[in-house]
């Protein structure tokens, strides 16, 4: 199993000692804690796959020695938001303590959609080797990232070289239950929850690691969750294809067929029709013009290759020079098999379908993973293809129509005329109303379509995909004009949710652009004139403004903002914490959003460094409240761990505050005043009371440092105890299965599952 | 409205702690914090002594001398944060936690309702909206007031040579409480 999964082109992020690691919980544990948690625990190995994502935060560590706070770097002059440098740092100069990680993430997640759809035959085809989900299951995970280097010309011609290119395949037909696409916060509550729950009960047994992880500053102060990264990837992916943004709409469309069908050429016309004209066309405002790719996919088992290779000759004729012929071998593929290779994990699955994925393992009896697996000479055809999807046919036919736009649209919108022209529009329109009706005139004057879209061959809705061409191909330079430009279109013709849009993508733009980066372009006046503008009026708009509103965006706009914000350390960082308490102000998010983002605050205002001996101008303690308020907000939701690293973060940071008194690291940190004193050690016992009751040991006899107090404490918190949740979230999936010995605990907290279910 | 009064050395130890409530527009003089406001009460000021630092030794707003008021500077959820500094460093802060009436709608669960059109927070002193703003001249010239007397009651406490008040040690004069209690219902 090892060498295979060494074989795997993009090597998933668990090493060998990880597993090791996971399974310590199973040498120790009680009689008495093993008994409670035992259908958790034995539930599936194959579970720990898919959690592994945030479990691995136990074992690995953020490497970056140089993240010690106490020894920051002064900056220029850092002290108030009023001197000159503040926050425009450049994110490759990042202040200690920060990651790129963020920034990465969120220029992969906006990547070019692709759309694959193939006929009957082929999708048998793949069936047959094991993958349920087709032709898309078996391309997804390798469009993830593109192999090797990808070269793009931005609109200046310059090219530049990215090594983490993606896309996305996307499928047609979305509708059957595991939804690929995201935009749905409870759903992104839900996975992270579960995600947290699995690492509250697997790391219960290596307590002793994890207090050896805490004693860490390195830890702590890097701000680091996997579950927050989580949660931001979960909310960027599986973005919904909606009118007014075209991230999600097809940038190539994939039309397949195989050897098996009878007449290939003629299937692949007919696809191209029924996605044309037939039931496979997108909504109306998705432009229906975009790049086909046709691909032959050859069998190698029953496939004659001189007659796949004619056929292939006559579709290149046929279709032109956008065609492949994929070898691949049709025999379904087991571990034993040379040359075996799993099925990557796709990295960008929307939070409803690793929930279903989840709870399908959750549920089943076979313990061994069901990935599927494929030959290793089928991963190299796959990875030769999309490469060449990728470099030689998507990304030029981006640039052309970039090109294109940007000379035709653009351009002359620019100009002096396409001033007058939008100009006028506004006049004739005002001038006119007093003689005809008002809905004539929106629909004469506007190309907004009042039913809330732009046709897509409107130069407004041109000029918008445009932008978007070019924030996937990460020229941000013509994308930020282009959003502005954008943004007062829109705003002249109301249309809020576009507006939005533009505006959302215009801060991101400005944000990520590395052209902005110098002090003398982006002060902290632009900053806040402008993308804290933009940020607002998106928010807004996507909420307030309007009669629908989209939450899922505002969300989307006030974590991105916050993260880039973030990254440019210093006063900026004052800015993100603002965005993220305006994100629990305005109660986007559920419990655990709330937890995490409180926890996120105290990360941002950790960040931000001090001036001299005193550290003046830290923020020291506002990081340490926000901890304290976070701990208590995971302490809540019964997450413990989460609270306790939480409350070890917020009393590091009270003790290392200013004035150089760090001698006492040793001894429990004094709070400065009596009450937070208090409050603390309370919080504390009942974290600890919490912790025990989750490790099984709720009865209090085997504490090792307890006391009757913690007993107390312990019986307190039964009630709120996460296996009731856990238990209850399989309860949701599949009532009628039963699920393993059944231990009194579960039966007891069965009134709940009936709430926790009505509540889902 | 609640109040919650302290005054912190420069090495942030509390030197002196009470709270109260409004005796305006038939207060009752007493402080009705929800528990968990008042657990969090300290906490909440102690964080703003980072932007008392920051103000402080910021770039001046006004011309010539530092002021020692240094009106309104932080806030968290509903609560507003007043500051004056004396000129040993000692820091008085005065937490304000104005009734849910006037918050405009700002409180929990009413959340999404008017005041999304102004971003409250960080230091700028937007205010919460609605009723109670924290930087209406009204409101900033009565805590100017109490602190002005809290002031002068503090001057003399600190100044008796008997005590070590100020330097280190807590103040338990009843007469300061008193003074205190009396600037708050006088002004407050």
């Amino acid at each position: 199993m090892k060498p295979m999964q060494d074989a795997t082109p993009k090597p998933p992020k668990y090493p060998a000692d990880l597993e090791t690691s996971l399974i310590l919980p199973k040498q120790r544990g009680s009689p008495a804690s093993s008994l409670a948690s035992l259908p958790y625990r034995t539930s599936n190995p194959s579970l720990h796959k898919l959690f592994e994502s945030t479990a691995s935060i136990s074992t690995s560590r953020p490497s970056s020695g140089s993240a010690t706070p106490t020894a920051s770097v002064i900056h220029g002059s850092v002290f108030s938001p009023g001197s000159r440098q503040n926050g425009t740092g450049t994110p490759r100069a990042l202040p200690p303590g920060v990651s790129d990680e963020h920034r990465t993430l969120i220029q992969q997640a906006f990547a070019p959609h692709v759309l694959v759809v193939a006929d009957n035959e082929t999708e048998e085809l793949i069936r047959g080797k094991g993958l349920e989900g087709g032709l898309l299951q078996l391309l997804r995970p390798f469009g993830e990232s593109v192999p090797g280097k990808v070269t793009i010309r931005d609109s200046v011609g310059a090219s530049k070289i990215y090594e983490d290119f993606g896309v996305r395949f996307v499928g047609m037909n979305e509708t059957n239950p595991p939804r690929k696409t995201g935009g749905d916060i409870a759903q992104i509550e839900e996975l992270v929850d579960r995600h947290l729950q699995y690492s509250e009960f697997n790391a219960q047994g290596s307590l002793v690691p994890d207090y050896l992880n805490q004693g860490e500053p390195v830890a702590q102060e890097s701000g680091k969750s996997p579950f927050y990264t989580l949660y931001m990837r979960r909310l960027l992916s599986g973005q919904p294809m909606v009118p007014h943004e075209t991230f999600a709409h097809p940038v190539v469309g994939v039309i397949a067929t195989s050897s098996r069908s009878a007449d290939p050429v003629e299937q692949l016309r007919e696809l191209y029709n029924r996605q044309h004209q037939g039931d496979l066309r997108s909504p109306e405002w998705v432009d229906g013009q975009f790049l086909r790719y046709y691909v032959f996919i050859h069998e190698e088992e029953t496939g004659d290759i001189a007659k796949s290779t004619t056929t292939f000759d006559s579709m290149k004729r046929h279709f032109g020079l956008n065609c492949h012929l994929l070898r691949l071998k049709g025999q379904q593929c087991i571990s034993s098999d040379d040359e075996a290779v799993r099925l990557p994990t796709c990295e960008w699955m929307s939070a409803s379908e690793e929930l279903a994925e989840i709870q399908k393992r959750e549920t089943a009896d076979d313990i061994t993973d069901p990935t599927p697996y494929i030959p290793e000479s089928d991963v190299t055809a796959i990875k030769t293809f999309v490469r060449e999807l990728v470099a030689q046919s998507m990304v030029p036919h981006m640039e052309r129509n970039i090109q294109q736009w940007n000379e035709q649209v653009l351009a002359r919108r620019r100009g002096l005329s396409g001033r007058f022209m939008s100009l006028s529009k506004r006049w004739t329109a005002f001038g006119s109303s007093r003689t005809s009706s008002a809905s004539a005139i929106s629909s004469s004057n506007s190309n907004y379509d009042p039913r809330g879209f732009y046709r897509p061959d409107a130069p407004e809705a041109l000029m918008r995909r445009l932008a978007d061409y070019c924030f996937m191909l990460r020229d941000t330079k013509l994308a930020l004009s282009t959003y502005e430009i954008l943004t007062t279109d829109f705003n002249n013709d109301k249309a809020w949710q576009h507006y939005a849009g533009a505006a959302e993508m215009a801060a991101f733009s400005a944000l990520l652009s590395p052209a902005l980066l110098s002090p003398a372009l982006l002060t902290p006046k632009v900053r806040t004139e402008k993308i804290d503008e933009w940020i607002k009026a998106a928010t807004y708009s996507y909420t307030d403004r309007q009669r629908s509103a989209t939450p899922f965006y505002a969300l989307r706009t006030l974590v991105l903002a916050l993260e880039l914000l973030r990254l440019r350390g210093t006063a900026a960082t004052d800015d993100a914490a603002r965005w993220a308490s305006r994100i629990l102000e305005m109660h986007l998010v559920g419990p655990v959003g709330v937890a995490l983002f409180t926890e996120r605050i105290s990360a941002c205002f950790a960040l931000r460094p001090g001036l001299g001996a005193f550290h003046l101008g830290s923020r020291r303690r506002k990081a340490a409240f926000w901890a304290v308020l976070a701990a208590q907000a995971w302490w809540e939701q019964s997450k413990a761990l989460q609270a306790e690293k939480c409350l070890d973060t917020a009393l590091h940071l009270y003790s290392t505050r200013a004035h150089g008194s760090e001698g006492s690291e040793d001894a429990p940190p004094r709070l400065p005043l009596d009450e937070m004193q208090t409050f603390v050690y309370e919080l504390r016992t009942q974290i600890l009371g919490l912790r025990l009751t989750n490790a099984g040991l709720g009865d209090g006899r085997d504490d090792p440092e307890g006391d009757d107090e913690h007993g107390d404490e312990a019986t307190e918190t039964l009630d709120a105890s996460p296996r009731a949740h856990r238990k209850s979230l399989v309860g949701a999936v599949a009532p009628n299965i039963d699920v393993g010995p059944l231990s009194p605990a579960l039966e007891r907290t069965l009134e709940k599952d009936d709430l926790f279910e009505g509540a889902v | 409205m609640s109040y919650y009064f302290t005054i912190l050395s420069p090495t942030d130890t509390p030197l002196f702690t009470h709270d109260f409530g409004t005796s305006r527009s038939s207060g009752d003089g007493l402080a009705h914090f929800t528990p968990s406001d008042r657990a969090l009460a300290p906490f909440i000021l102690h964080s703003a002594l980072d932007i008392v630092e920051e103000v402080q030794w910021g770039p001046s707003s006004t011309a010539g001398s530092a002021p020692m008021y240094l009106k309104h500077i932080d806030k968290y959820a509903n609560c507003y944060i007043s500051c004056w500094v004396t000129g040993a460093n000692v820091r008085f802060l005065l937490l304000t936690r104005p009734r849910d009436e006037v918050l405009g709608g700002g409180g929990a669960g009413g959340g999404l309702g008017g005041q999304r059109g102004s971003l409250a927070g960080g230091r700028l002193g937007g205010g919460g909206g609605g009723v109670y703003r924290p930087d209406a001249p009204a409101t900033e010239e009565a805590v100017k007031n109490f602190f002005v007397d809290v002031y002068e009651s503090w001057v003399k406490t600190v100044m008796n040579p008997f005590y070590n008040a100020g330097n280190g040690d807590v103040v338990r004069s009843p007469v300061f409480r008193a003074r205190v209690a009396a600037a708050a219902k006088k002004y407050l």
